[in-house]
């Protein structure tokens, strides 16, 4: 293993999916360019376990960095580097790609070779906001993901809706750019016109200048997660976006790892300030998603309002400033790569299969598809944080946290998970059993091979997270409390 | 104001080639015009424009703020100079005119030649309008392309539409043209009155004596309004929609708006000649284009024809490159001009694009369109990645340079105006994606006649490629245009104070 240190692994991650992309885009052939996405993908993941080996656990700080001046009139460096909160989201980014290619169907119209050139070109550009530690470099790939987000969306999904929600998702995402970017800019003057995240940290902002940096990020960020009152954008793109996109932008989320990577370590003290803001969006987000999930008739929509809800119980994790919080919040990501992706690379197959995943259409399908009914089961459960599945410790940490720290947020987070489980398996009982009332359905094949491999992959994953999350956990040890220390002193 | 002469730096006048080789291609076109292969020749001589200012570029010392390769024959008032900027915006009149000798337009009103003949003679004079530091020449330079366009539009624009179109061009054109005169004029009487009455109106004699007072403020806002109209600026802007929509669909447009000399005009003359008045009235220049950034987006949103839209979308975005202009910053003014550059050379590849899709479908009707993108997939892409750039997508290089705008705009006026100001980019986005969809991801509209759209062509491959070959190269390597324009972007606002 030792020969492989001084491997710039992280620029061949990043490039690997890029050269996939460029080699689909010229193929003609649909069955090669899949050929040729699924191998790129599959590199992608073997080099992103490379870099977890190559990950010393034992240290708080960025490794694996890479330094290189790409324009140096604007002071923007090719800089990477991975820590222990964010190692563990290249090979959870590269598997959901993977499998998501894996499992989109066959007969891609129109253009099959555009369509997994981006959807490639959107893992390096994911891959690249996990890795980048220069402020500007970041950016770069933040908006580097809209662009295959937009043809992905308007293209391949469904009808005039999918075109709508593609406008509506570019512009939502392209305004909360903009407070990023000044975020980012105003910092990069506070500290001598330098973008490279290592050395804003070790410029704290005088207390004003942070409230507004933490405001700008809140929003920008905010946006993507979605919190609350941000979300729009959510449910009209989960009901109108091609089913692998909607898994991978559901699936990841982008916006979480932004508050806990920029936006509460550059504003520090703010951040503890408004320690009730995080905690309250977060609760609010809980309780609004779970909800709101109750009231839908879709089960796509079901999904994106319950993943509303979980990813409120991140903010709450960060909202705490506890190691445990931090690593139970990184965790809960992960957990979500895998239940929500899977769910929504389920309701794919379903969409495809019989043309609708509204609760109307459905009913019975169990009879037909056990296989994806049981799996369905299991990725909703971890959403829902039981014991043995991922969720379970990742929500544990949580909420045991905020219990000393946040207690009424806690217990309303309680309270959350108990209307979120009663909004996922009211609709799931209504989808999956009873009588089969629709032809669509009575005809209706259970999942291939390869839609199988994936089902067992995820669920695989989520009990080995769930049964022993200890390495995991060990892995992110170093830097949770790295990151926390960075914190001033408490002023909880 | 030091300048070097050509003798010193090249065996050759490079600024005296660059304006002589396609005034002579343009007149040997003209007189060869019936020949088979004139096209051909036309085309050579674009290449050898480009040849020629890659050479500039090549000569021309980046490091230094001091005009470079200049010329001078004093009774003809003939005196010419380069610098960073010069040579950027040479370049890319250039590109341009190879650009637009490779395309042939959809509907033939003229011989191919003799259009050819048109822009040739356009690129003479706007590549004296580049070099020239003399604003009597700079002002004939202006009246003779202008004079071209007009030719262009009154053979192209037919019917009550074309004839209004025409008419708002010569009469907004023909003022304003008027009234960068009559800047020029009371600029040289300002030198006549301080000098014992030597009249002169070249820029190194100007420099030394800015009039007083009211008569700068005089010859700041003649100038100022003068260009404004050119470039065009909100609220000078009637004249442009009207001709996008009539005119020819790339070939005027882009002459007028692919290169921004309006915007060249202001940093190289009205910045050093007027600095008082300047920063007196830059508060109000900055308060009228950041509403025109807004105004125009919104009129953009309303707008059903493709071709209207873009004209809307070239206000809107060059009142953005003013406001980077009138930081007076060293950083937002070189991001102003590498945004003018970036500009016009985004949308002479969206109007390129649209004249492409207009061939094939004969109207540039947002409600007729729609469907085009699984048969022109490349046409579509190349038009988006245009309008990634207007809108500074990182990765283009409107983000470089809007980028340096942004920074100099909220040093100069805080965080509010700039974040306004941006959003009013995305408001530009907006418009763009919103025709984008229309025109080419929707589905052909049903109850019209199916049409048959012929694929990509390998020559629009070929500019098409070209293009966004050249976007995505300076958007992922900007350092060479950013030294380019560095050094002399400081010597222009150097007046202004270091800026920080």
């Amino acid at each position: 293993m030792m020969t492989l240190h001084g491997l710039p692994i992280l620029s061949i991650l990043l490039l690997l999916p890029l050269l996939g992309a460029a080699a689909c885009f010229l193929l003609r052939d649909e069955r090669q360019v899949r050929t040729v996405a699924i191998v790129s993908a599959t590199l992608a993941l073997a080099s992103a376990l490379t870099a977890v080996l190559l990950f010393d656990a034992e240290h708080g700080d960025f490794q694996l960095q890479e330094k290189h001046v790409w324009i140096p009139s604007l002071k923007l460096h090719y800089f990477v580097g991975v820590d222990g909160l964010s190692i563990l989201f290249l090979p959870a980014t590269t598997l959901l790609f993977l499998c998501a290619i894996v499992t989109t169907g066959r007969g891609v119209k129109p253009l099959p070779n555009l369509h997994f050139a981006l959807i490639l070109l959107f893992e390096t550009a994911t891959l690249g906001i996990f890795c980048a530690l220069d402020t500007l470099l970041f950016f770069f790939f933040w908006e580097l993901t809209l662009l295959p987000l937009y043809f992905l969306i308007g293209l391949w999904g469904l009808g005039a809706q999918g075109r709508a929600a593609a406008t509506r998702y570019f512009l939502v995402m392209l305004v909360g750019g903009v407070p990023l970017l000044f975020a980012f800019i105003t910092l990069a003057a506070n500290a001598g016109w330098a973008f490279d995240l290592p050395t804003l940290l070790s410029h704290e902002p005088e207390h004003g200048l942070q409230l507004l940096v933490f405001v700008l990020f809140l929003v920008g960020f905010g946006v993507k997660v979605p919190v609350v009152p941000l979300h729009a954008w959510m449910p009209s793109l989960a009901l109108g976006g091609p089913a692998a996109v909607t898994a991978l932008m559901v699936g990841l989320k982008l916006g979480a790892y932004g508050l806990l990577r920029f936006a509460i370590p550059l504003a520090p003290t703010v951040a503890q300030e408004l320690h009730w803001l995080l905690a309250g969006l977060g609760t609010v987000g809980i309780l609004y998603g779970a909800v709101a999930a109750l009231a839908q008739s879709n089960l796509r929509n079901v999904v994106a309002y319950a993943s509303v809800s979980h990813v409120g119980m991140v903010l709450l994790g960060l909202a705490s400033f506890t190691v445990a919080g931090v690593q139970g919040a990184v965790l809960l990501l992960l957990s979500f790569s895998i239940s929500t992706g899977g769910l929504f690379l389920l309701l794919g197959i379903l969409q495809c299969r019989i043309g609708s995943t509204d609760l109307s259409a459905l009913g019975g399908v169990r009879q037909r598809m056990p296989r994806l009914a049981a799996a369905f089961l299991v990725f909703g459960l971890t959403g829902l944080g039981l014991p043995g599945t991922s969720g379970f410790p990742a929500e544990f940490l949580i909420i045991v946290s905020t219990l000393q720290t946040h207690s009424g947020a806690a217990l309303a987070a309680l309270f959350g998970m108990v209307v979120g489980a009663g909004a996922f398996l009211g609709p799931y009982r209504t989808a999956f059993f009873g009588p089969i009332r629709r032809p669509a359905v009575a005809e209706v094949e259970d999942l291939l091979p390869r839609e199988y491999a994936v089902a067992l992959a995820f669920l695989f994953l989520t009990l080995c997270f769930g049964l022993y999350p200890m390495p995991w956990l060990d892995l992110m040890r170093a830097a949770a409390e790295s990151w926390v220390l960075h914190l001033p002193a408490r002023v909880l | 104001m030091k300048e070097i002469y050509w003798a010193e730096q090249a065996a050759y006048p490079v600024l005296l080639a660059l304006q002589l080789l396609p005034l002579i291609g343009g007149l040997l076109l003209y007189a060869l015009r019936q020949r088979t292969w004139a096209v051909a020749l036309g085309r050579v001589f674009f290449l050898g424009e480009l040849l020629l200012a890659a050479d500039l570029y090549r000569r021309i010392d980046a490091a230094s703020s001091v005009l470079q390769l200049a010329e001078r024959v004093s009774w003809l008032l003939y005196h010419t100079g380069a610098d960073g900027v010069t040579a950027l915006f040479v370049m890319v009149t250039a590109l341009i005119g190879l650009l637009l000798s490779l395309y042939e337009p959809a509907r033939e009103r003229m011989g191919h030649a003799l259009l050819l003949v048109i822009v040739l003679l356009s690129q003479a004079a706007l590549m004296t309008m580049l070099v020239t530091t003399n604003l009597l020449w700079f002002s004939a330079a202006s009246a003779l392309e202008l004079t071209l366009v007009a030719v262009l539009l009154r053979i192209w624009a037919s019917g009550d539409a074309g004839d209004l179109a025409y008419a708002r061009f010569i009469q907004y054109q023909g003022f304003g043209w008027l009234l960068f005169v009559a800047g020029s004029v009371v600029l040289a009487w300002g030198h006549a009155d301080a000098t014992g009455g030597a009249w002169s109106f070249d820029l190194h004699d100007l420099i030394l004596t800015p009039p007083l007072g009211k008569f700068q403020s005089a010859a700041f806002f003649l100038l100022f309004y003068g260009l404004a109209v050119r470039t065009p600026l909100f609220p000078l802007h009637g004249w442009l929609p009207n001709m996008t929509q009539y005119g020819t669909i790339a070939i005027a447009p882009t002459l007028l708006l692919g290169v921004k000399v309006g915007i060249y005009g202001m940093a190289r003359f009205i910045l050093p000649l007027t600095p008082e008045a300047v920063e007196v009235w830059q508060i109000y220049v900055v308060a009228f284009a950041g509403t025109g950034v807004f105004f125009t987006a919104a009129l953009a949103l309303l707008q059903t024809n493709l071709r209207r839209l873009l004209a809307f979308a070239v206000v809107s975005h060059t009142s953005l490159i003013v406001i980077g202009l009138f930081t007076l910053h060293p950083l937002g003014v070189q991001g102003a001009l590498l945004l003018a550059v970036n500009f016009g050379f985004a949308v002479t590849v969206m109007l390129l694009m649209v004249a492409f899709v207009f061939k094939r479908t004969q109207t540039a009707e947002l409600s007729e369109l729609g469907g085009l993108f699984e048969r022109i997939p490349f046409i579509a892409v190349a038009f988006l990645i245009g309008g990634f750039s207007i809108v500074g997508m990182p990765g283009t290089p409107g983000f470089d340079a809007a980028h340096l705008v942004l920074e100099a705009s909220i040093e100069r006026f805080g965080a509010l105006p700039t974040v306004a100001v941006s959003l009013g980019n995305v408001a530009a986005a907006g418009f763009l994606l919103w025709a984008f969809q229309r025109a080419f991801l929707a589905p052909a509209p049903e109850g019209g006649t199916p049409r048959a759209i012929e694929r990509v062509r390998p020559m629009e491959y070929l500019l098409g490629g070209l293009t966004l070959f050249v976007l995505l190269v300076a958007g992922f390597l900007p350092e060479p245009w950013l030294n380019l324009t560095e050094a002399a972007t400081q010597a222009m606002v150097a007046r202004f104070g270091s800026g920080g």
